[in-house]
């Protein structure tokens, strides 16, 4: 469960003080779809990225299950990120000096979990990038990053995955491919999925839709979706 | 732990071309450290830290006077209360000229003459020329054995006959090194006779500039005997020096030596890990969405620092195994440069001690230099993946940085410490060092300030180059600290060269005399003079000499016990050569008192004194000095302190007595020839001179000071050498800047390009930017190097500056042209890359 309890987000802009996030509260159960729309500068990525403990908001207070991590220090954020949550971001931040294949051990590694090559090899794989896990990030298509990037945030077997923009960097079939492995990856594991999108049409498909404008929630509203696909991470 | 292990080979695997630069900075400041102390502890090696050796014996009692019999018969009575002396042999040394007596042969060589007697020597050995072990009897009846060199220069070879002084000598062999070694500062090349036939020679007759020495083999320590014979022989001018004294000299001199060479390689590691720094911090900004990434995946800041850190340490550590590497090709490369000049049998390896003493030093100036970039590692925030803004917030005052800082500086102030061994100089070389580098850096900046008002100028390209010099992140003035650190080094070290080298040239400087005639008997110098005039058309200044002891200063024996005159008793102790004249020299000045009249009283006898020889006696006017003249003793007053003008010396006396009391005694002359006649001629007329005069010593100056040029430009060579290695760690600091900023001026130029700028445009605003930075590297290093070469020459050493124009614009224009060619060919690479593949991948 995601709880979000008064959140505000102000910054300093020169002399002046803006507000990104303005007094935000939701829950979010776990494994629920909730797409984040709004306009450009609404605050969705904020909002994202204070979920994941990215940075920290001025005011109010944000849990993750039992554990506020408003309270938490920056070691224990990044304890969190590793143990529970997957980021998908709209360019990718892949490491430019790792192979794509390493780029998917890295989180595994830092969790120091056991027999993490073939868990990469297997999620190298299921976003069919076989034959291009030795090639550096700047080999590779936009399409094919975000899929390295996808197999890395599910590396952990995280609860929730926060993708931001997902797809703003695609076309739009590689668009639809990222988004269709995403929806696949929240149906076979129950994972909490929070995008952030400008693209309606996926919106559409999720379970819930939070849209945001001057950092305040204007709509939230859940409706029935519910495709399922082909499994693709075993 | 695995996660830091694999991300750091990784990490390595991507970026170690990156940081080549970091690796050859420490490399060559390892380098640097290593080869020179390796050669100094290999020099210290075969020179002898062996006292013993040096002294072939275990006691010498030496004395630039004949041994009277009462200190003979002192001497022998401790000697014969102490049953550890093994043995003893006396040896003779002077300088003289030799000859060859076949009159075809023109050589003349002045040659460092010494007398011996068997059992020589008591400690060490000869490398004799053939390989054959040294004989005595090969100095037998007139035989001479001469250290190979003077076979060629007097064009004799082993059996010709050579005259030294009034005797004539058979060459029965020639040797490679003596016991003792061959090295130093030498005038003349060493020949061997058999002291019984020195006496015979008559050069020691009315020779000032000989010195006795009865030496002493021990079967044990012998620090009590030589207290018991100082004891005996107080009073007297008889030194007496043990190889155990002489060895903590020569160990502290050798140690100090050594400390003082690696604090020069330290500074070149210094440099490097300026260099070093400079990476850091530009690695580090690069890595910044990197190290985003780690944190949004969970890394700890630590586990990240670490990972850096432990990249930086095998970087540093590989680098300084390379840096051995250098060390090693720079000591065969000392060998093939120096290998005459320096002793034979020295080996050019280095010390294994000393090499992991240098990996120690690359890898802790690698951390040093690195941990403070390195901490910005902290400040990084993963939120920039989401908005990429500047999250370092520079108005907090960091504590931990500050203390690392400080703890950073302390260890770098250890380091110094340790190389030099010493906290006070550790301490003066770290202050130096900040002292220079924040002048240099101040210059930069006040250059580069006067520089942005060039941005008016409607040149395209020049505003272009300027404003490149002021991009975010630019090391300019860095660049401008390290390149004008190394050409100033380098450039100081030719400015005072081409002064002393003009201070010394005889063909320049006719203030100098060329040549000088001593111990001319006063019924041999109207013969001499003639002949002297004969040759040289001058009538030569006659000069008369009396020669004489210091028996007491105010009445008192000089006090030897006192440790201090003891070390100074040979300058004080030994026979002086004194005039007397009427008037004052032009190269002389009066400190205080007042010179003689001509109309005074002359009865009381008055004595000039030069001034470093009255404040060794501690001498002011008013005082006395009482002078052994042949057993009569003279007291004098001191009338006054004098000044003499070295440069433009044509005799110096230490004292100059007033006419009349001198007159009588026995004298000498001397003559001095000012005009400078070729060498032939120099040389016809010595052999001229000698031939009917053997007794004459003569000095050619411009011998002697081809000498001191030769040692001042081997110095000059070392000096350079490693200034050019301080100059190489800064070229290598730009070529570093320039592969740091790369990416931001290919993106700059695809954004020109795609604007409009053509390649050539480009390529002028690249040729500016770096001739720019040149021209204030140049202005720097020539300014510095001129002003501190015009201090050194003019208040330390005392020789006349003068401005070398050549010099100062040859060093500004080759200043400007290396970092113009080396940061052209570095970027020159970046004009051909098409804008479109770079502004996509931004």
């Amino acid at each position: 469960m995601i709880t979000l309890s008064n959140v505000t987000k102000t910054v300093r802009s020169g002399s002046e003080i803006l507000t990104i996030l303005d007094d935000v509260s939701f829950k979010i159960p776990d494994g629920e779809f909730v797409a984040v729309t709004g306009a450009s500068g609404s605050g969705k990525s904020t909002l994202l990225g204070l979920i994941a403990g990215l940075d920290a908001p001025s005011s109010g207070q944000i849990w993750l299950d039992d554990d506020e991590i408003t309270a938490m220090s920056e070691d224990g954020l990044a304890r969190l990120r590793s143990e529970k949550i997957g980021f998908i971001f709209q360019s990718f931040h892949l490491i430019p000096s790792l192979t794509a294949f390493e780029n998917v051990l890295i989180p595994m590694e830092i969790l120091g979990l056991p027999g993490v090559r073939d868990r990469a090899a297997r999620l190298i794989e299921a976003v069919d990038l076989t034959n291009r896990g030795h090639h550096y990030p700047a080999e590779l298509s936009g399409g094919e990053q975000q899929r390295v990037a996808i197999a890395r945030a599910f590396a952990n077997s995280p609860k929730i995955l926060l993708a931001d923009e997902p797809t703003g960097n695609l076309d739009t079939k590689n668009g639809q491919h990222i988004f269709d492995l995403m929806k696949d990856l929240h149906h076979r594991h129950n994972v909490t999925l929070l995008l952030v999108t400008h693209d309606a049409a996926l919106a559409a498909q999720a379970q819930r839709q939070i849209v945001l404008a001057d950092g305040r929630v204007v709509s939230d509203e859940s409706r029935e979706s519910g495709e399922s696909g082909e499994s693709l991470i075993a | 732990m695995k996660f830091i292990f694999n991300l750091t080979r990784r990490e390595i695997r991507s970026s170690w071309q990156r940081l080549l630069f970091f690796f050859l900075c420490i490399a060559l400041g390892v380098g640097s450290v290593v080869a020179l102390r390796s050669l100094i502890q290999n020099l210290t090696q075969v020179v002898g830290n062996d006292a013993r050796a040096l002294m072939t014996a275990d006691i010498e009692v030496g004395s630039t006077n004949d041994f009277s019999p009462t200190d003979i018969a002192t001497i022998e009575e401790v000697i014969a209360r102490f049953p550890i002396v093994e043995d003893r042999n006396e040896v003779i040394t002077t300088l003289s000229m030799a000859r060859p007596v076949d009159p075809a042969n023109e050589s003349l060589e002045f040659v460092e003459l010494k007398g011996i007697e068997p059992p020589f020597p008591l400690v060490g050995s000869f490398a004799m020329s053939d390989g054959s072990p040294f004989d005595f009897k090969l100095l037998e009846n007139r035989g001479a054995v001469l250290a190979r060199v003077l076979l060629e220069e007097l064009n004799v070879k082993v059996g010709d006959k050579i005259r030294i002084g009034e005797a004539e000598f058979e060459v029965r062999g020639t040797i490679d090194d003596e016991p003792g070694g061959s090295s130093g500062f030498r005038l003349g090349a060493r020949v061997f006779v058999e002291k019984k036939a020195f006496d015979e020679a008559g050069i020691t007759r009315n020779s000032s500039r000989v010195r006795r020495r009865i030496l002493y083999r021990t079967s044990d320590n012998p620090t009590e005997l030589v207290t018991e014979l100082r004891a005996a022989l107080k009073g007297s001018t008889v030194q007496i020096r043990s190889y155990r004294e002489q060895q903590e000299n020569l160990s502290a001199q050798f140690e100090r030596t050594e400390n003082y060479l690696s604090l020069t390689g330290l500074l070149i590691l210094v440099l490097g890990g300026i260099g070093v720094w400079n990476v850091a911090r530009a690695f580090v900004e690069q890595k910044r969405k990197t190290v985003a990434v780690l944190k949004c995946l969970g890394a700890s800041g630590n586990k990240i620092i670490t990972v850096y850190l432990l990249q930086i340490l095998t970087l540093g550590a590989i680098g300084s195994l390379f840096g051995i590497l250098l060390a090693q090709l720079g000591l065969w490369l000392a060998a093939w440069r120096f290998a005459e000049e320096l002793p034979a049998q020295m080996s050019y390896t280095i010390n294994p001690s000393t090499a992991v003493q240098g990996a120690v030093l690359g890898v802790l100036i690698s951390l040093l230099f690195s941990a403070l970039p390195l901490l910005q590692i902290r400040t990084i925030k993963p939120k920039l993946l989401l908005r990429d803004e500047n999250n370092a917030s520079i108005s907090k005052l960091d504590w931990t940085k500050w203390l690392f800082g400080a703890g950073c500086l302390s260890a770098l102030l250890g380091l110094a410490v340790w190389q030099a061994g010493s906290l006070r100089v550790g301490a003066f070389f770290l202050g130096g060092l900040a002292v220079t580098g924040a002048v240099l850096y101040a210059a930069a900046t006040v250059l580069t300030i006067l520089l942005r008002n060039l941005k008016r100028l409607n040149s395209f390209s020049f505003r272009q180059a300027v404003n490149s010099l002021y991009r975010p992140g630019n090391q300019t003035r860095i660049i401008l600290l390290a390149v004008g650190l190394g050409a100033f080094v380098v450039i100081t070290v030719q400015a005072m060269q081409s002064n002393l080298v003009r201070e010394f040239d005889l063909t320049r400087n006719n203030r100098l005399p060329s040549l000088i005639f001593v111990d001319i008997q006063k019924s041999q110098i109207r013969d001499v003079a003639s002949i002297i005039e004969g040759r040289t058309g001058e009538k030569p200044e006659e000069v008369p000499t009396v020669r004489a002891r210091i028996a007491f200063i105010n009445g008192q024996p000089i006090d030897y016990e006192n440790r201090e005159v003891r070390q100074q008793q040979g300058q004080i102790g030994r026979e002086f050569a004194i005039t007397y004249r009427q008037e004052l020299e032009e190269n002389e000045s009066i400190l205080s008192g007042e010179w003689w009249s001509s109309d005074g009283p002359a009865d009381i006898p008055e004595v000039s004194v030069e001034e470093r020889m009255a404040s060794t006696l501690k001498v002011s006017p008013g005082d006395s000095i009482t002078f052994d003249i042949s057993g009569r003793k003279i007291t004098a007053l001191v009338a006054n302190i004098r000044k003499i003008d070295v440069r433009n010396m044509r005799t110096a006396f230490v004292f100059v007595f007033r006419p009349g009391p001198l007159e009588a005694a026995p004298q000498s002359y001397a003559a001095t020839v000012v005009n400078h006649i070729p060498a032939t001629d120099r040389q016809r007329l010595q052999r001229e001179v000698l031939d009917s005069f053997p007794n004459v010593q003569i000095f050619d100056v411009a011998d002697i000071l081809e000498a001191v040029n030769r040692l001042v430009s081997n110095f000059v060579i070392a000096i350079s050498f490693v200034g050019s290695f301080v100059l190489l760690s800064g070229i290598l600091i730009l070529i570093g800047s320039v592969a740091l900023t790369k990416s931001q001026r290919i993106y700059e130029n695809a954004v020109l390009k795609t604007l409009g700028a053509n390649r050539r445009s480009l390529a002028t605003i690249l040729v500016t930017e770096y001739g720019l930075l040149g021209l204030l590297s140049g202005l720097i290093a020539t300014g510095f190097a001129v002003l501190l070469s015009f201090v050194v020459t003019t208040y330390l050493m005392d020789i006349e500056w003068q401005f070398d124009p050549l010099l100062a614009i040859g060093g500004l224009v080759i200043t400007t042209l290396l970092v113009t060619v080396v940061g052209v060919a570095a970027s020159f690479d970046v004009l051909f890359r098409k804008p479109l593949a770079t502004l996509r991948s931004q």
